[in-house]
């Protein structure tokens, strides 16, 4: 509204309700999203009596799970659901065909089996972790009914297979052709920002200087990027041929991009070194250098963010560069500043080069057509053993607890109140707050259950056909789906519609039948509450002050890894398991914190010199090197590798001994010796939290050779 | 082709075979448009996979069970 009282109101045309269109637009997408989840509930269920599957219910259940708003997440979802099925009903025959008469031997076997596949399902973002969860649960779901029985256990998980399967493609297919949101615009658009985000924060920085905190925010930004594109790509190779053909490209061009992003930081580190040092010409000159890449990246606006023609400019900059450092290289004389000069020549060539490919990679990427392939390499997460051992843990013993109180009772529906523990304790594990999201699932399976009981003794008995059954539990069955919608309280949705689908147990022809109905709702609650129980007593790791620091060990330790670990793939290794270590610790910290400021800092610092590391050993490895002279930087490795193990003065002393060694005893070797000054001058940075660690005595320390 | 397949003594419909021979058709086809951008052309791409793997598998069924 303006400032300036009008005399009319009406005439200025201002909306009644200016938050009318925002709120109609969520609700049409909410609606859409209920409506697919509808559609394709009941077109399973008829297939499945139609088919005379013995439990549509399950194929329902099946939908309700693998439905999402997006289309590639359905997709993606299924197709780990579907891997899942068919290993966990393998495993579940297997399993009751060794043990058709020991109950003892076979719980304990499943309980097993559940524990592993929910420590498996830590090691994966995304949905294959989700695959995990299922092979587990769909060998209890075969399993467990049949266990009376075992001479069905066969047809029992032919039909089980066949209902989850026949929800998979159904859910599949209604969301993918009626009316779909696609997951690939906003691959597109993210895609597309973080490049001109990337472009323009390089551009913007030809000054040379940038301060550590301003940094520090660029790295998260840049990281949770590099992070969030290939959790998007994960899922949109399954939505689109298109994107799937680009998938290794794409591959690629993440990790050019955190390479280039790891060599801009160790140059503006550099940098900002040598001024604080006082070594302003050095710096200037570099800055002088660095200005080129500055002016290729400015394009007229319109074409900004143009990756091909920016390409084409990179690469003429590259080309012209080895003369401008040549004749920016007379001005020194003393062989301190000329080393200084290029180590941070050496690097900015290595950034415009890598800048350079970056840009290449994605303006390929936009072309409509591909030729030719690319380098395969692959985004690494970094994973915790300990997370899996106390999910592998937890999960045991919530199985064989309730085995155990099964076998003893005789309770005739232990195996429904084993199923949903199985289900929610699996499915829970990778939530921030299992127990909040726990209670939140019970609030609403209670809830479902409760409106089933009403749908199933009140209106269904009076009712007939397929038609009367939509219309007496469509009422009951939107709540679901649109509740889950909303953000405000998450898992109600689906555990409403679980909960009363699963209570309705849908047969054809049905059966009224309510002292199982009444006892089957006892036991499935009870199995919820009870993974409620066990995510109390033996509580998530991640995310807790122990796991926090082991997480920043191990961030520590890929220096480590640099130095020792075989060569390789190792450099794509290092770039994406430093960056999704810091991504997932950073998650569980305050912004702004002390704790959020040294990870970051930390991390700064394993990039920085994790790669000198990687391009020293790359020197090694090219044999460009002497025996002596190769025992001396494989000695500095050696102690680099063990100050970042294990952080301490002493080490550090150490480390800095043997990399000054090294520079000594390289002399003929400029390569090697400009990549041990940048490790060297790494080492020495007093803004990295390596410099708590730095003697007293050292103020004025890196005029080496 | 039979109506019915033995495979470790379990009996399936002959039509599954069939199915997954069509399904690995599709992920020929998808790879090679992907590549060359045809789905471009296309209204409603994924109405037209599915309805491409409809007739590939409804023609292959018909053609080899007949």
């Amino acid at each position: 509204m303006s400032a300036v009282p009008s005399i009319d109101a009406s005439a200025t045309a201002a909306p009644r309700w200016p938050w009318l269109p925002g709120f109609l637009a969520g609700e049409a997408r909410s609606w859409l999203f209920v409506g697919k989840s509808l559609l394709a509930i009941y077109v399973t269920g008829w297939l499945a009596m139609w088919l005379q599957l013995e439990q549509p219910s399950t194929a329902m259940i099946t939908v309700v799970v693998v439905m999402h708003p997006q289309s590639g997440m359905v997709l993606a979802k299924s197709f780990y659901r579907a891997i899942g099925t068919v290993t966990g009903s393998l495993f579940g025959l297997a399993l009751i065909a060794v043990f058709p008469q020991q109950r003892e031997l076979f719980l304990l076997c499943l309980s097993l089996w559940l524990a592993l596949c929910s420590g498996g399902a830590t090691f994966y973002r995304n949905f294959m972790s989700y695959g995990f969860v299922l092979a587990g649960y769909t060998a209890a779901i075969v399993t467990l009914p049949a266990i009376t029985n075992p001479l069905n256990a066969f047809d029992s998980a032919v039909m089980r297979v066949s209902e989850v399967l026949l929800g998979i493609v159904v859910s599949a297919v209604v969301s993918d052709l009626v009316l779909p949101a696609r997951l690939r615009g906003v691959l597109r658009q993210s895609a597309r920002k973080q490049f001109g985000e990337f472009i323009d924060f390089v551009r913007g920085s030809t000054g040379g200087s940038i301060p550590r905190e301003r940094m520090e925010q660029a790295h998260l930004a840049f990281v949770r990027a590099a992070v969030q594109l290939e959790d998007l790509r994960s899922s949109v190779i399954f939505e689109d041929p298109e994107a799937h053909a680009r998938s290794s490209r794409m591959r690629l061009l993440n990790q050019r991009y955190m390479a280039a992003s790891t060599s801009f930081q160790s140059l503006h580190h550099l940098i900002n070194r040598l001024q604080r040092r006082g070594i302003d010409d050095v710096a200037d000159a570099l800055i002088a250098l660095y200005r080129p890449i500055g002016v290729a990246l400015t394009a007229e606006p319109e074409s900004a963010h143009e990756p091909a023609l920016l390409a084409q400019r990179l690469h003429d900059c590259v080309l012209a560069m080895p003369g401008q450092v040549a004749s920016l290289r007379k001005t020194f004389t003393e062989p301190s500043a000329q080393l200084e000069f290029d180590t941070g020549a050496a690097l900015l060539q290595r950034f415009a080069r890598e800048l350079g490919d970056f840009t290449t990679t994605e303006a390929a990427l936009r072309k409509p057509q591909l030729r030719g392939s690319v380098e395969r390499v692959h985004f690494r997460r970094g994973n915790d053993y300990a997370g899996a051992a106390v999910a592998v843990l937890r999960t045991f013993l919530t199985m064989i607890t309730l085995s155990a109180f099964w076998v003893a009772s005789a309770w005739p529906f232990g195996s429904s109140a084993m199923l949903l523990a199985t289900i929610f304790a699996g499915l829970l594990a990778a939530s921030p707050n299992p127990v909040g999201a726990v209670r939140n699932t019970l609030y609403g399976y209670a809830a479902g259950m409760a409106m089933a009981g009403v749908a199933v003794f009140v209106l269904m008995p009076g009712s007939d056909g397929f038609l009367m059954l939509v219309m007496t539990t469509l009422p009951f069955l939107l709540i679901g789906p649109y509740l889950g919608t909303r953000d405000t309280m998450p898992g109600v949705g689906t555990a409403y519609t679980l909960g009363f689908l699963y209570i309705l147990a849908l047969k054809n022809p049905m059966v009224y039948d309510p002292e199982h109905f009444f006892n089957d709702a006892i036991a499935q609650l009870a199995g919820v509450a009870l993974s409620a129980l066990a995510f109390v007593f033996l509580p998530r790791v991640t995310g807790s002050r122990w796991h926090r620091e082991r997480q920043l060990r191990r961030l520590r330790r890929q220096v480590t890894l640099a130095a020792q670990a075989p060569l390789e793939g190792l450099a794509w290794r290092f770039e994406s398991v430093s960056r999704d270590l810091l991504q997932q610790v950073v998650a569980h910290t305050r912004p702004g914190s002390d704790e959020a400021h040294e990870l970051l800092a930390w991390s700064l610092a394993v990039q920085e010199s994790g790669r000198a590391v990687l391009e020293l050993r790359q020197d090694l490895a090219a044999g460009e090197l002497d025996a002596d002279g190769r025992r001396h930087v494989d000695a500095a490795l050696q102690a680099v590798a063990r100050l970042y193990q294990s952080p301490a003065a002493e080490a550090w002393l150490q480390a800095d001994r043997e990399v000054l060694a090294a520079i000594s005893a390289t002399a003929g070797m400029p390569r090697v010796r400009q990549h041990l000054h940048g490790l060297r001058s790494a080492l020495h940075d007093p803004d990295s939290p390596l410099a708590s660690y730095l003697p007293s005595t050292l103020t004025e320390p890196v005029d080496a050779a | 082709m039979p109506h019915e397949v033995a495979f470790h003594g379990v009996l399936m419909p002959g039509l599954l075979p069939v199915v997954i021979g069509c399904l690995l058709l599709m992920v020929l086809i998808d790879m090679v448009a992907g590549r060359l951008g045809l789905y471009r052309h296309v209204w409603h791409p994924s109405l037209f996979r599915f309805v491409l793997f409809v007739c590939l598998s409804g023609a292959a069924g018909l053609l080899l069970l007949r």
